[in-house]
């Protein structure tokens, strides 16, 4: 499917997912990896433009971004392994370390903050027994804050990998999280 | 430029100023006197980011505070730098800035030179207004012989600029943003450039810091003493600082026409290893078979008695050894001294190395001659020879201040009369018939001729050991003897002979090579021109 | 959920006319609404003609400084020679701001037709979506209808056989407010940091990779087809003179209907909360609305006469931004609010500017310290001095956005701050 990826939109496909590929050796020698590093090229008058969508290329494969993968990144695109670094580390969400299955990121921002956002918050690492921006032991669960999602009028908002939970209250939790841990 | 000429004309701080169009507001302010106090603007990087907002200035009918560094002079313009608003402005950004600083200035080498500390100075901050606690970042290594103290920083970017912009190499960049950002290079990863010790050079405090300099000594303790570079042929422009009487580094000291604000690894560190080694300290001359220590009288007297008597012989095929280390005087009174001497001829060797070359400022390269004075000892008629040259048997032979590494066992044996002059005394100048202990580069004044013809001066920034003399004044002194000039007895006057005699350098004086020096009329000089 | 809810007022669905309609989001579905036929019109039009027209209705950028988007598309020059480029920045992440996300997720093809118009006007050969990278479900949409329009021929080479081509490509952000301003965007597209520039160079004249760009919000470019469709004048029947047409509210916190509402410029902002919100669960008394999104000025329950148009709320103090009015009850402590809105700042502050980088967490702290108990009076001086400073001082207006709800909220919740500095309490109820 991915190889039908039209150009205008392959740099641009979820790249927080929860399943994981495991890829040996370079990411952008592999068959969709070509393919998608053509389609983005196209898109762009200079390489660097590229950076963001390779990146979020190789997060959308492996669920985090290693130094490794930077490097790569930055062959690929002529750059220097230490840009990508700096480019990786301003953009919060690209993961340096690796993340549970599920990324869960409570929106604590004003207006989630007055729909009791910070015991969302709470109540989730309570649930998945972690600490913020901890994976869980069994490796299914990072909660990390989050700064606006930009769904406000459905507070709190609580983003799931790619998905958006909207309206969620701190007594939801729960049943939230049992789904996820269920999948 | 809005009546179409080259040049505009504003008014800062009161005073008029006319500059050429596209000129920046900070550089025009320096033109009458006003330096706006700045941290990401530097005049030898080409980006301006006008991030560190301390250059920030008031124009007249603008509500706005403007950053001069990126602001054009326009025409009309009328500048004030130190208005209410302005000053408070930059005491807010000095504010700003020492929230989080960790206030270690005892302990921090840039204390006495740190832009940050005059600046708090000038503002009058006694006191910190934070009520919380600081943030605390930790330090890292940046290259094998620079730490990152990332509490001092203050995110000006000027060295992730030089390193991107001038040196071509995007090897430090800003990592995390906001108040959690920093300096890095990639992760287990260090600089490796010939030019980057040059971001300790930029960093307006102190958070870039050569380790080999660490708690070395204090800025005000030590002596500055502008002088160049002797680490190859490119002659930059450099300020040596030493403490009692020893190098203890080296910075680059602006020159538009040789080095810009630059210098390369290889000549910051080269000079500082002169410190080490023993020095040949006292004449000796060969009595009874062997070299014995005298004094300078005795010893030039010796000399010249030899001298004189092989000048009436008439020697075939005399030879110099000289180094493209030594001064144009040293070389220029050699060379008279080969010529009272009858036929000889004068060769020196230069070591070569490998070559690196500054992107953003090309010009400055780190040349394969490792030697300031290759060009001088060309034009006082020296000759170059790729290995050590064997002097004839039965003719004399001076060596100045070639080390004469790599020289055969019994080197000079042959010749009829040995001369050294050296700062040292090498295993193969043992069997020179006497020895004159002649001063270092940094012990003496005198004048060297880089690569492209530019006579410089260098000065005297040490004090020589024992009794070491220039070799100019050594030289002069043994061609009086010899009833050939005077003994000159300062730099100066050595050089005033020496142009008078070169047609190269006729047009130099003294006076007119200052600190930037000036270009002689060599050949490559000529066509560079040309 | 999310789309507009039906309200009392007399509703005025242009923009919003198909949010919530699934078949909207589909290329034919869309061309059964009538879609492209704009685009198909403004083909034979001269972009100069495009560009009078936008200028006309007096369009104003949705993104929340309100420039006039035809005057910004003049901006542009005439035959560069470079290729040009528009940029869409759907980079919503205005903390209160939750309208581009409907437009994009509900009528994607919308936005594309938009886009296409504008494109033309200016002269653009490509355009880059800058969707914020947490919206994933919206880009999915997006993606689908791009593709969708790139097959039927409404993007891409030679446009419905008109000779004209240009391109489209959705670039996905990764975490970053500050990609929201318009040079940061571009150096985002650009695989920089997005850092905001200095300018001139104003993106007009060296925009994304050095060539003329402009940039426009979501919600404005989604609205240039039906000013095109229907005249400047039909446009002006809406809204105030200074402020025509009609503006999709996003409004959230204490309110009954949260939610998304496309409304007439102009009408009170107190109607907005109790009529078409219908006022605070409970019907407790509101005690602040911040009504332009977080980086406005609060206001009081006493100033909610003021009229919903850029001026009338820049009268009242406030500013229209994004008209995104987060509502606070009585039971809301302003000094929490404030701290976690400077927290946001802080958070997103690139870290350029020193004033920014470092004054918006020291606001942070201080704020945080006062509700934490240990304040002192003196912060309050502290903080005013801050405002100052942070005002004006920097390369974009980050800093400025935390100091207008700062400043108000010193201005007329004294009492609260007052509260937790001597007594370590709070007035709210």
């Amino acid at each position: 499917m991915s190889r039908d990826l039209h150009p205008a939109v392959a740099g641009a496909q979820p790249f927080q997912r929860a399943e994981r590929e495991h890829i040996e050796g370079p990411i952008f020698e592999t068959a969709e990896g070509r393919d998608r590093l053509e389609k983005i090229l196209t898109r762009y008058p200079v390489k660097r433009g590229a950076l963001l969508p390779l990146l979020h290329f190789v997060q959308e494969k492996k669920g985090w971004i290693s130094a490794d993968d930077m490097v790569e990144v930055a062959a690929v695109l002529d750059l220097t392994p230490a840009y990508v670094h700096s480019i990786a580390t301003f953009y919060t969400m690209y993961n340096k370390h690796p993340v549970g299955r599920h990324l869960v990121q409570v929106c604590t921002c004003i207006s989630c903050h007055l729909h009791d956002g910070d015991a969302v918050l709470e109540r989730f690492l309570q649930e998945t027994e972690t600490r913020e921006g901890e994976m869980s032991e069994d490796g299914k669960f990072t909660v990390i804050e989050a700064e606006c999602l930009g769904a406000c009028g459905f507070a709190t908002v609580v983003q799931v990998n790619d998905e958006y939970y909207e309206n969620v209250r701190p007594e939801t939790v729960p049943e939230i999280v049992q789904e996820l841990r269920d999948r | 430029m809005a009546d179409g000429n080259d040049t505009v004309t504003l008014t800062i701080d009161g005073v008029e100023v006319t500059v050429p169009a596209g000129t920046r507001v900070i550089e025009a302010a320096e033109r009458v006197g006003v330096v706006v106090p700045r941290y990401c603007y530097h005049p030898g990087i080409p980006t301006r980011p006008a991030q560190c907002r301390v250059c920030l200035v008031e124009v007249e009918g603008q509500p706005k505070l403007h950053p001069s560094c990126v602001l054009q002079a326009q025409d009309e313009m009328v500048v004030n730098t130190a208005t209410d608003t302005a000053e408070l402005a930059r005491k807010s950004v000095i504010e700003f800035l020492l929230l989080n600083h960790p206030l270690d200035c005892p302990i921090c080498d840039a204390a006495g030179q740190c832009m940050l500390q005059d600046y708090a100075y000038e503002t009058h901050q006694l006191e910190s207004r934070l009520n919380e606690e600081k943030q605390v970042m930790g330090r890292d290594r940046i290259a094998e012989d620079i730490l990152y103290f990332a509490d001092r920083c203050i995110i000006c970017t000027r060295c992730v600029r030089f390193m991107r912009d001038v040196a071509d190499d995007d090897a430090l960049i800003v990592a995390q943003r906001g108040h959690k950002a920093y300096i890095d290079t990639f992760p287990g990863a260090e600089l490796d450039n010939p030019f980057q010790g040059n971001i300790v050079d930029v960093c307006p405090v102190g958070a870039l810091v050569h380790e080999d300099f660490i708690f070395k000594a204090r800025a005000w303790d030590l002596d500055k003493t502008p002088s160049i570079c002797p680490g190859c042929s490119t002659g930059c422009n450099v300020t040596i600082d030493t403490k009692e009487n020893q190098i203890v580094r080296l910075k680059p000291r602006h020159n538009a026409a040789v080095n810009s604000y630059w210098m390369c690894d290889y000549g910051r560190k080269h000079l500082v290893m002169s410190n080490r080694g023993v020095r040949a300290e006292v004449p000796l001359i060969r009595t009874n078979g062997r070299l014995a220590p005298v004094d300078w009288k005795t010893a030039l007297e010796w000399v010249a008695d030899k001298l004189g008597e092989i000048g009436e012989q008439n020697p075939p095929d005399g030879l110099a050894i000289v180094s493209p280390g030594a001064s144009n005087e040293s070389l220029f009174y050699l060379s008279e001294l080969v010529r009272c001497l009858g036929v000889g001829r004068i060769v020196y060797h230069v070591v070569q190395g490998e070559t690196a070359a500054l992107h953003g400022f090309p010009k400055l390269e780190l040349r394969a001659d490792r030697a300031p004075n290759v060009t001088g000892a060309e034009l006082l008629g020296a000759e170059r020879a790729q290995e050590i040259a064997r002097s004839t048997a039965g003719a004399p032979l001076v060596v100045l201040e070639d080390p004469l590494t790599d020289a055969p066992a019994g080197f000079g044996s042959e010749a009829s009369f040995f001369l050294y002059l050296g700062t040292r005394l090498p295993n193969a100048a043992r069997e020179a018939d006497a020895v004159l202990p002649v001063t270092s580069f940094t012990e003496m004044e005198g004048t060297f001729t880089n690569f492209e013809g530019r006579v410089q001066r260098s000065r005297q920034a040490l004090q020589p050991p024992g009794i070491a003399r220039p070799a100019w004044l050594v030289l002069s002194r043994l061609l009086a003897s010899l009833g050939a000039g005077d003994t000159v007895m300062d730099a100066r006057t050595a050089f005033g002979v020496m142009a008078a005699e070169v047609p190269a350098l006729a047009d130099l004086d003294w006076d007119s090579l200052a600190l930037k020096g000036a270009r002689a009329k060599t050949t490559a000089a000529a066509a560079a021109e040309g | 959920m999310g789309y507009p809810h039906s309200h009392d007022l007399e509703t005025t669905t242009l923009l919003s006319r198909y949010i919530g309609d699934p078949e909207a989001k589909t290329l034919s579905g869309w061309l059964e609404r009538g879609g492209y036929e704009t685009l198909r019109q403004a083909l034979v039009m001269s972009p100069d003609d495009i560009t009078t027209v936008v200028k006309d209705s007096g369009l104003r950028g949705r993104g929340g400084a309100g420039f006039p988007t035809g005057l910004k598309w003049t901006f542009m020059p005439r035959d560069s020679g470079k290729p040009h480029y528009l940029c869409c920045n759907a980079d919503e992440s205005e903390p209160g701001a939750f309208k581009d996300r409907e437009i994009m997720r509900w009528t994607p093809h919308l936005l594309i037709e938009g886009c296409m118009i504008s494109a033309r006007a200016i002269g653009a050969q490509h355009i880059y979506i800058y969707v914020r990278g947490e919206f994933f479900p919206v880009s999915r949409v997006l993606n689908e209808a791009v593709v969708e329009a790139y097959e039927a021929g409404y993007i891409g080479e030679n446009i419905q056989g008109s000779g004209w081509s240009c391109d489209l490509t959705v670039h996905l952000g990764a975490g970053a407010y500050i990609a929201g301003e318009e040079t940061g965007l571009m150096n985002s597209i650009q695989g920089n940091r997005a850092e905001p520039w200095m300018k001139p160079p104003f993106p007009a004249q060296s925009g994304v990779f050095g060539m003329p760009t402009t940039v426009n919000n979501v919600e404005t470019l989604a609205t240039v087809p039906m000013i095109v469709d229907n005249g400047s004048d039909w446009y002006r029947q809406w809204g105030t003179e200074r402020s025509p047409g009609t503006k999709l509210w996003c409004c959230s916190g204490h309110l009954k209907r949260p939610g998304n509402y496309e409304l007439e410029l102009g009408i009170p902002l107190k109607d907005v909360i109790y009529e078409v919100c219908g006022g605070i669960p409970d019907d407790r008394a509101l005690r602040a609305v911040i009504p332009g999104g977080s980086s406005t000025a609060f206001l009081t329950g006493d100033e909610l006469d003021c009229s919903t148009t850029y001026e009338g709320l820049a009268e009242a103090g406030s500013a229209l931004g994004t008209a995104s009015p987060i509502v606070m009850d009585e039971s809301t402590c302003i000094l929490s609010a404030m701290r976690r809105i400077a927290q946001f700042y802080a958070h997103e502050s690139c870290g350029q500017c020193v004033q920014c980088r470092e004054g918006t967490s020291w606001v942070t702290k201080i704020l945080r310290r006062i509700e934490e108990g240990d304040g002192r009076m003196q912060d309050l001086d502290t903080l005013y001095e801050l405002c100052e400073q942070l005002t004006g001082r920097t390369i974009c207006v980050l800093a400025d956005s935390v100091v207008f709800p700062l400043r108000s909220s010193l201005d007329k919740f004294r009492d609260e701050y007052e509260a937790h500095i001597k007594t370590n309490s709070c007035t709210a109820t």
